[in-house]
């Protein structure tokens, strides 16, 4: 066999050309698991190695000393199967999300997955610190300080109270469930089990499902003396409201969402709604509506949304966009429903120094891009990185999801009573809720928004067990036709990988880009191979 | 005091040589994926649990008594 030294040698310093990479010889059979990690090249490299892989494992170090301490961690750990189970391979996820990037993009969307990390132990850890369970039954100052939350509820409601850190925020399930499922998957099987083993059929939202077997398992921390619970998406999550409400057994506020959020008179209900939550907080925490922190909280808040906005027009604008499609769809709708945290400043500002470098020098991080596509609906959260995937494989570059877009909007801090309005529409505007199970008026601002960001394809994300979405299915169908868009329908069961196989997905896509688009792989190896055992 | 900088340039150096092959040939995957989650998984499977199944459905009763 000869070898091309001058071609090894340029390889080996640069990094292979896309159509040569062969990402797919990289997995171990099966696993998911790498023979090696790949060779980007030795800039890409060793900026993966030091400032990706090894300053987030240091990094998590120190946020878990930081926010609570080892032994608070190593309680949680083992006590509780999403923490162990999940968290500890997330240097994988970051690998998942970033196969095959490579200069501004790799390092963008890295920055997203960090600011998502340090999140995810501020939370976890603030439940371990103030939970009655992993504290002999004691209930410390932290649980008196700590607000429980449905995850549907947007934490900038509790801006009041939380703004100034006397109070935290922590979302029931966002932590145990939601982020559990992008990192690995199977720890959420067990709890969509539990609470079918209590005689819940296996069709209703495998979501909601997920969240009520959280407690079946007794694995939901003590960490908070009420909660407020949420209608939002749909009524299986009233369902898992009252479920919550039975093995809790606490003060609860049961927060409303409307369906039909167009209607002035029933954004004024709204309003009052998020009110009378406001005083129930007041009566349980003893502490008073402080305007001022509400304020602040919402001016941080509305920093991120104007920088996001600022992406979003050189994404639509430009190819320069240096962020890939799961680390924009993960980080936006992370931020945009939790509300303000610092590290979300702090990665903004990060990723704003290489936004700026790539419209200035012009640098497209994507130049293998054939088709720019904005995916649709409720996505696979067991198979979030299919963007990256997708790129590699097929060159579909997703530029926008409908989950990025549910929040667009900034909050007005000039009355009480214009913070108040704004804060119904946000609250309205919830994941799941606006573009999703919102109305068809809603639901089809797709096709602005396929404009918008000079989108030519359509992922269509198909959630099985979404009554709401099903039953538009139709309308989407006749709309493509009708418009003459490439749609590709992804079908999934949102946290539940047993249902349509990460495999089958890739299968779906596959068949679409060759029998309708007749197009080849840019790289064969990944058209098929067998992950059915990867986190 | 040289051959203490240079011990402590070669020290570091071995650190970064494993560290690297420890991320190259993605040896905290295979530890994590083969011994540690099993090992948690068992540990999880095996752990006695209250039966939630047996809470009280007399629980508090809220009072819905705001006048905002």
């Amino acid at each position: 066999m000869k070898y091309d030294i001058k071609k090894l040698a340029h390889d080996f310093w640069y990094g292979k050309p896309h159509e040569e990479r062969r990402l797919g010889d990289l997995y171990i059979d099966k696993t998911g698991l790498y023979k090696h990690r790949e060779w980007r090249g030795v800039k890409d490299t060793m900026y993966y190695f030091y400032n990706i892989w090894l300053y987030n494992y240091i990094h998590m170090v120190a946020d878990v000393m930081k926010y609570g301490g080892v032994i608070n961690f190593a309680k949680g750990v083992w006590r509780y199967r999403w923490v162990g189970q999940t968290y500890l391979p997330v240097l994988h996820w970051f690998d998942r999300g970033m196969e095959g990037m490579r200069g501004e993009a790799l390092k963008a969307s890295a920055w997203h997955y960090r600011g998502m990390v340090n999140a995810t132990i501020t939370q976890f850890m603030r439940m371990f610190s103030a939970d009655t369970k992993l504290h002999g039954g004691k209930k410390n100052d932290l649980y008196y300080h700590t607000m429980a939350c449905k995850e549907t509820v947007w934490g900038g409601m509790f801006y009041p109270w939380t703004a100034d850190g006397d109070f935290q925020y922590v979302p029931l399930e966002m932590i145990p469930y939601f982020v559990t499922c992008h990192v690995n998957s199977h720890t959420v099987h067990n709890y969509i089990d539990a609470v079918q083993s209590i005689g819940l059929p296996g069709d209703p939202c495998p979501m909601c499902q997920a969240e009520a077997g959280l407690y079946v398992l007794d694995d939901m921390p003590d960490y908070s003396p009420y909660l407020i619970t949420c209608n939002e998406a749909c009524d299986g999550s009233v369902g898992t409201a009252i479920l919550q409400d039975w093995f809790s057994n606490k003060p609860l506020f049961a927060l409303g969402m409307p369906m039909l959020f167009d209607d002035p008179l029933v954004k004024k209900n709204c309003m009052n709604e998020i009110e009378q939550c406001w005083k129930f907080v007041e009566e349980q925490t003893g502490v008073p509506f402080n305007w001022d922190n509400m304020v602040k909280g919402i001016t941080r808040q509305n920093e991120i949304t104007e920088f996001e906005f600022e992406k979003w027009e050189v994404a639509a604008k430009t190819d320069y966009y240096p962020v890939n499609g799961v680390a924009q769809a993960l980080y936006r709708i992370y931020s945009s429903q939790y509300g303000d945290l610092e590290i979300w400043h702090f990665c903004d500002k990060k990723v704003r120094k290489i936004l700026d470098k790539c419209v200035r020098n012009k640098i497209n991080s994507f130049p293998k891009t054939r088709h720019r596509v904005i995916a649709w609906s409720c996505a696979p959260l067991y198979y979030s990185n299919w963007c990256t995937w997708a790129y590699n494989c097929w060159g579909l570059n997703v530029i926008i999801n409908m989950d990025s877009l549910m929040f667009a909007m900034t909050i007005r801090t000039d009355s009480y009573e214009h913070c108040l309005e704004d804060c119904a529409q946000y609250h309205m505007w919830a994941p799941m809720r606006r573009m999703a199970v919102g109305g068809l008026h809603h639901i089809f601002e797709l096709w602005d928004n396929m404009e918008k960001f000079n989108c030519d394809m359509v992922m269509m994300y198909d959630q099985l067990q979404c009554k709401g979405m099903q039953g538009v299915h139709g309308l989407f169908e006749d709309e493509f036709r009708e418009r003459n868009i490439h749609a590709i329908w992804m079908p999934h069961a949102l946290p539940d990988s047993r249902t349509v196989s990460r495999m089958e997905i890739r299968r779906l896509i596959n068949d679409y880009m060759t029998t309708v688009m007749h197009e080849e792989p840019l790289d064969p190896t990944l058209v098929e191979f067998d992950d059915s055992m990867i986190w | 005091m040289k051959a203490k900088i240079l011990k402590a340039l070669i020290a570091a150096f071995g650190v970064n040589a494993a560290l690297f092959a420890v991320f190259f040939f993605d040896l905290d995957g295979k530890l994590l994926f083969y011994v540690v989650e099993p090992f948690l998984k068992k540990h999880y499977d095996n752990m006695e649990r209250k039966d939630m199944t047996k809470t009280p459905y007399d629980i508090n009763t809220p009072k819905y008594e705001y006048n905002v």
